[in-house]
């Protein structure tokens, strides 16, 4: 079905706001990707994901918890909704279900 | 220690210029939060010019401000203006109709003005070659004789036109007076007939229907008539061919049928007959015959000021020889003594408003009432858009928890100030439309009162529509502006801890607008008790004869032979004593000035120019005239057909001590210099027969018989009964000619018409700004009472007395209109003496007038106020204060 579809870099934000748990906004966000994955990640792409992700459902967020450093602005954090659990756990799923199915000879070195 | 640097102010800006409100606040954070960061690790270029980098990265469509954000639903927040808008309306429905009302009176007395002076302004402006048309004056002083013709001689267009490359075309036009037109048995008078030149319809835009305008007034005994004319008669208008039988003598083909003219030509000529027609109009004669309104059409691009010292040496050149047979005199002889002879040209659409000279065709209006009445509307205007801005300013102490509170919700200064621009002009959209409702049912007294045949749907032109739209919007913007900036202006914390104080320094300026508003209302009070009072001395001074009761009876000179037979026959019925036949009455305005000299030598510098009237015997006592020295002319004394009963100003003038038998002399035939002698035999005391406005000029009656009109001397009450006896001996005389019959004091009342309208005007529309203003009063009164409602309770309670809070209230506004008449009176004082000096009779300014209009204004101020306060210092203190 369309819009449930989830891409990998989605599913990576997805996590990171797991993760990131009570404190999941842009930036950390950003930073968690970069620590996590060792790639360079853009904060427009990370903004642009978060956006779609609440749009289908997935994230809600509220605004809070300014800092000194942001020049005093709030926070948009993010939150995973239960279809967010649910969509993450379902893609965990089909990877287990997949990973079974390769033999087991793949694995061991195909001689 | 070094502070934190931040990226540039002008991408940040950038930046919230495009972002959406969803993530703006956010995602800056999130990209501050990174600057600061990397400031750490690099130098603050390469951090700007990251940060600006990733500004840019996100003009993507998910961050951008879409136009129809989901998140501002202002379809929502202008329901909720009107709701509230509405809910105000009906919480002080008093303050809300009396600003409706008011403004809506206003602005209809506004428009109903605007109309007139529009039809004032539009005279003989349609004519297509109107900016080309000028018509002659002629300026003559001879003597000490000085006239101020709207007429030339019979010559002058013509050899204008023949001499003077710059002029195109000419007409002339005379008054005919009336006739009698044959329809079946009936004879029915047409008043409004002209002589008239062909070339009449080359010069005006008077379109033809029927006929050809090259040809038409070619022939004698031809006839050109409107469209209502040709209706009359033949009930059709494609008449031409057709014979009119005039004064049951003379028949007269149809040539023309033209449309009816416009209201706003400055003459109302209903038919035209060829002037070639009249032997007067070829006669050759440039200083005398001055009876021809003369009309030029200049070429195209040829300058007023350059034509006219071509017409007056043409004039110079044709007047020489003339002036030296007749006074001896050579033209610069003349002007050595002082004389002048000279013609200027007005612009046909001046001719209406500025042009008052004699022998304008029709009465004339005046530039000086259209001045009058557009101050008397701009006035009202601004004392309705004063009330309506009182009361918004003294209610916005209401409103201001309302913005206290929409402040507080979220709301934009620029949301409130359109709130309630779009809430002030909504509301005069509907005093407007109130407004255009009330004029149309208006509009049939206001042309009562004006003469004027305006109508209804000259509202519907764009001009004034547009105009109206306009009217609306700046009204509204203005009258809602001050509230608008200055509400949106308070602080809501303020406002809400209950701190904003109302009244305070606003209310100067409420202030300075009701003593504007009460300037302008007592200046009209005084201006209107001094025009009032002037017209009405006017109506009752002694103006020399008993212009009571006297009925002048028309068609006389149709009768022929039939005429003293009928004033034999109406001198035996009982209630007529006296009777008397002549067409020159002292209610019309204008006859020919002759000049008599003094000798037979014709000296210029003794000769007095003086209207001449020919009356019989019965003439001085019908009219009730009476004689200061010498007798009354005789039918026996055959010598009196060369005798002169002069009035006192041409007795004055004349300056001899015996004055009677002195001998007076007039040049009958200019070309074989044939004098006529007169002898003085009797003065009249003076009494007035034109414009009030000025003084009595010479006149000289002489005896002979003149059968225009027959006036006659009711006697008793039973006026009624008197004249249809009349009518009943007229028809078995005369059963041919219609009885048409008049009352002096009405023709004289019509000779003061123009006066009387703007007279009464003014007394309305001064009474509709007096009335607009004290309805402003008593709204602000009634808020100001309400306001203090707390204040009067606990006074009462520590034991105030009625009078006293009622005059605690008044006080404050009775010190405003003082002011406000201390500022006016002085200057209505100037503005009114210089009104009456254009008049030769009129009253003198006293100081009690200008108290009265003070006095006026303070009464209705404290009437309208007193109301109000007396009616909040008699309630219980009880009510007022129970509820805290």
């Amino acid at each position: 079905m369309k819009g449930t579809y989830l891409g990998e870099f989605e599913e990576l934000v997805l996590l990171s706001v797991g993760i990131l748990f009570d404190d999941a906004y842009g930036f950390a966000i950003v930073d968690e990707l970069e620590k996590q994955t060792g790639r360079n990640v853009m904060i427009s792409a990370v903004h642009k994901a978060l956006v779609r992700l609440e749009e289908k459902g997935y994230l809600k967020s509220r605004m809070g918890g300014s800092t000194e450093t942001r020049g005093g602005r709030n926070k948009r954090l993010y939150q995973l909704t239960h279809a967010g659990r649910k969509v993450l756990a379902e893609s965990r799923e089909l990877r287990n279900d997949m990973w079974k199915q390769v033999p087991r000879i793949v694995w061991e070195g195909g001689k | 220690m070094k502070r934190t640097s931040t990226p540039p102010r002008w991408a940040q800006k950038i930046f919230k210029s495009f972002c959406n409100d969803h993530l703006c606040e956010a995602v800056l954070g999130d990209m501050l939060e990174l600057y600061e960061r990397r400031r750490k690790s690099m130098p603050q270029w390469k951090a700007d010019a990251l940060f600006i980098s990733n500004v840019l990265q996100f003009i993507q469509p998910f961050a951008i401000r879409g136009k129809s954000s989901p998140s501002i639903n202002t379809f929502g927040m202008y329901k909720n203006y009107f709701t509230i808008g509405w809910r105000t309306f009906l919480k002080s429905k008093v303050y809300s109709l009396i600003n409706i009302a008011g403004l809506a009176v206003g602005l209809s007395a506004c428009l109903l003005i605007g109309l007139y002076v529009k039809h004032e302004l539009s005279y003989d402006r349609f004519h297509e070659k109107a900016s080309r048309i000028y018509r002659v004056n002629t300026d003559i002083k001879f003597g000490d004789n000085h006239m101020d013709l709207a007429l030339t001689n019979p010559l002058f267009g013509e050899t204008a036109k023949n001499e003077i490359p710059a002029v195109e075309q000419t007409t002339r036009l005379h008054r005919y007076g009336s006739f009698l037109v044959k329809k079946g048995n009936e004879n029915i008078r047409e008043g409004d007939v002209a002589w008239a030149d062909s070339t009449l319809f080359d010069v005006f835009t008077l379109p033809m229907i029927w006929g050809d305008p090259k040809t038409a007034l070619t022939e004698p005994n031809t006839i050109v008539i409107t469209e209502s004319v040709a209706r009359k008669y033949f009930d059709r208008t494609d008449v031409v061919g057709e014979t009119l039988t005039v004064d049951n003598t003379q028949s007269r083909k149809i040539t023309g049928v033209i449309k009816d003219l416009p209201s706003n030509m400055h003459f109302q000529f209903t038919s035209f007959v060829p002037l070639i027609e009249t032997n007067d109009a070829l006669e050759v004669t440039w200083t005398g015959n001055q009876n021809w309104n003369t009309y030029l059409l200049l070429k195209e691009g040829a300058k007023e000021d350059e034509v006219v010292p071509l017409l007056n040496s043409m004039l110079g050149r044709h007047l020489e020889p003339q002036l030296k047979s007749i006074i001896g005199k050579t033209l610069n002889e003349f002007h050595g003594d002082g004389n002048f002879f000279k013609a200027s040209l007005i612009a046909l659409s001046d001719i209406h408003l500025k042009s008052n000279r004699i022998g304008e065709l029709y009465g004339s209006g005046n530039i000086q009432y259209v001045y009058t009445f557009f101050t008397i509307a701009v006035c009202i205007l601004f004392i309705a858009m004063i009330n309506f801005m009182n009361l918004a300013t003294a209610r916005s102490a209401n409103r201001a928890r309302e913005v206290g509170m929409r402040k507080v919700m979220g709301s934009r200064k620029s949301a409130l100030i359109g709130q309630f621009i779009t809430e002030s002009i909504l509301t005069c959209a509907a005093a407007m439309s109130f407004a255009v409702g009330i004029t149309v049912i208006v509009f049939p007294f206001f042309n009562e009162l004006t003469g004027k045949a305006l109508d209804a749907t000259m509202l519907l032109t764009p001009q004034i529509v547009s105009g109206l739209i306009i009217l609306t919007l700046v009204v509204g913007i203005l009258s809602g502006s001050y509230p608008a900036f200055y509400l949106s202006a308070f602080q809501p914390v303020s406002v809400l801890k209950g701190t904003h104080i109302s009244g305070g320094k606003r209310s100067v300026f409420r202030n300075v607008l009701v003593v504007f508003q009460f300037s302008a209302s007592v200046f009209l009070i005084a201006g209107t008790l001094i025009v009032f009072r002037q017209l009405q001395y006017i109506q009752q001074r002694d103006v020399g004869f008993n212009r009571e009761q006297l009925l002048i009876i028309s068609n006389i000179d149709k009768l022929g032979d039939r005429k003293e037979a009928l004033k034999t026959s109406l001198l035996q019925l009982h209630g007529i004593e006296k009777a008397t036949v002549t067409g020159f009455l002292p209610v019309n305005y204008y006859r020919n000035n002759n000049s008599f000299f003094t000798s037979p030598s014709l000296e210029l510098k003794d000769a007095i120019s003086m209207q001449k009237w020919v009356i019989d015997q019965d003439y001085l006592e019908t009219m009730g005239m009476n004689l200061l020295e010498g007798r009354n002319f005789s039918e026996g004394i055959a010598a009196d057909t060369a005798s002169l009963i002069i009035n006192e100003t041409a007795a004055k003038f004349l300056g001899v001590r015996d004055i009677l038998e002195k001998k007076l002399y007039v040049v009958e035939d200019e070309d074989t210099k044939a004098l006529k002698e007169f002898r003085v035999i009797g003065i009249v005391k003076d009494f007035n027969f034109s414009s009030l406005r000025e003084r009595v000029k010479p006149l000289a009656f002489t005896f002979g018989s003149d059968d225009a009109l027959m006036t006659v001397r009711v006697e008793g009450s039973s006026i009624a009964q008197t004249v249809s006896t009349i009518e009943g001996t007229w028809q078995s005389m005369a059963s041919d000619l219609p009885f048409e019959y008049s009352f002096m004091d009405d023709d004289f009342d019509q000779l003061y018409k123009g006066e009387m309208q703007s007279g009464k005007l003014m007394t309305y529309f001064a009474s509709l700004s007096i009335f607009i203003s004290s309805l402003g009063l008593f709204g602000l009164a009634t808020f100001m009472a309400e306001k203090r409602t707390k204040e009067i309770g606990i006074r009462k309670v520590l034991g105030a007395s009625v009078p006293g809070i009622t005059a605690l209230l008044s006080k404050d506004f009775v010190k405003l209109v003082l002011l406000a008449a201390t500022i006016t009176l002085p200057a209505a004082w100037c503005l009114m003496d210089k009104w009456l000096q254009d008049f030769a009779y009129h009253i003198s300014l006293e100081w009690w007038i200008f108290a009265v209009a003070g006095v006026t204004g303070l009464i209705i101020a404290l009437v309208t106020v007193g109301f109000q306060a007396i009616k909040a210092a008699v309630q219980n203190p009880v009510n007022s204060l129970r509820s805290e």
